[in-house]
């Protein structure tokens, strides 16, 4: 049940899904991997849309190079744990809702642990191998991920349901080299509200997800296009015969 | 035959995009693609490897479908295809 305070809160998104949606985004659980570029974005905008749990993972301290693109974190957060400071903003903007803010490198060990009874995945790392492993665990768990990239003025999206679309090993086999990568705060709000929306949808079981497809975000061609893709029968991941899977689930 | 280059993000930055292209007799994806490139040379090492090789991390589309790198030496380009070539990006 809502509060009186919480309808009143939501008064201007409860026009457009009624009780019964805020109801579900309070009933719900989502796992945001990351407390940086995009998992600023993201986190602030599930907090106040009134998500009812949100646990943040991320095990960086605020760097002074953070601040042109994380807005979680403010000057003063220089030194804290990305974690703590989250955990402060977030409480600050949404008293009404739980935040796990847990301070941990995500590794094969621990990945399907942290994320536990989670209602869904957001990819808000920088890095591939630890995005492949929460596709593994969202794949084991048939939870949805929800996937965004950034570098410079450029961006990618895409939302996997697991057993319904291409996961991400279907759609990026390997990994573009890892770097100390150039990037405007801009294009991680593009995305990262992308991705924020999404998970909003699949909660509330509304509008098309953006699934099958790969949202193309190109900040300097102002242009927003579509590459599309298939699932891949033989992926390693999600295909007949996929054996991945991180050693934390395995031994299950 | 014109078949039609479409590049994305950096690989735009460098080439352009939505590129016709005539397509000479025997035209595979892989030819077509490193020939336009050509032109550009930071462009073309944005896209290759020292070998002329695809670098493993790009995506090559033809007309929505992902192209295996191992299969664009050997498709033929059609009249009125559309190839996509996209560099996914890390960040977060």
């Amino acid at each position: 049940m809502l509060s009186d305070r919480e309808r009143e809160r939501y008064k201007r998104q409860i026009m457009l899904f009624g009780n019964e949606g805020q109801e579900k985004l309070k009933k719900a659980h989502i796992f945001v991997a990351g407390a940086g570029g995009l998992g600023s974005p993201v986190s602030y905008y599930l907090a106040v849309a009134g998500v009812g749990t949100l646990t943040v993972v991320d095990m960086d301290t605020v760097d002074q190079t953070n601040l042109n693109r994380q807005i979680l974190h403010t000057d003063r957060d220089i030194g804290k744990k990305k974690t703590v400071s989250a955990m402060e903003k977030l409480t600050a903007v949404n008293p009404d809702i739980r935040i796990n803010a847990i301070d941990a490198r995500i590794d094969e060990d621990n990945v399907a642990e942290l994320i536990g009874n989670a209602d869904g995945i957001v990819d808000a790392m920088d890095n591939y191998p630890v995005r492949y492993l929460l596709n593994q665990v969202a794949i084991a768990k048939k939870i949805p991920l929800f996937h965004g990239a950034i570098r410079g003025f450029y961006g990618q999206a895409t939302t996997i349901i697991p057993g319904k679309t291409p996961c991400l090993k279907c759609i990026f086999p390997k990994a573009p080299p890892q770097e100390v990568f150039p990037v405007v705060g801009a294009t991680a709000g593009v995305i990262g509200t992308i991705q924020a929306t999404e998970v909003l949808k699949v909660l509330l079981g509304s509008g098309d997800l953006l699934t099958g497809r790969i949202l193309v975000w190109d900040g300097l061609a102002g242009r927003a296009e579509e590459i599309y893709a298939e699932r891949i029968p033989c992926c390693p991941a999600c295909g007949i015969g996929g054996t991945e899977m991180p050693a934390g689930e395995k031994k299950k | 035959m014109t078949a039609k280059l479409r590049f994305f993000a950096k690989f735009r930055e460098l080439l352009g995009t939505d590129i016709p292209v005539p397509v000479p007799e025997g035209s595979t994806i892989l030819s077509l693609v490193r020939d336009t490139a050509w032109k550009n040379k930071e462009g073309y090492d944005a896209i290759f490897d020292d070998k002329g090789n695809f670098h493993e991390f790009v995506i090559v589309m033809r007309n929505g479908k992902r192209v295996e790198h191992g299969d664009a030496a050997a498709a033929r380009v059609a009249d009125g295809d559309e190839i996509a070539v996209f560099p996914p990006v890390a960040g977060g």
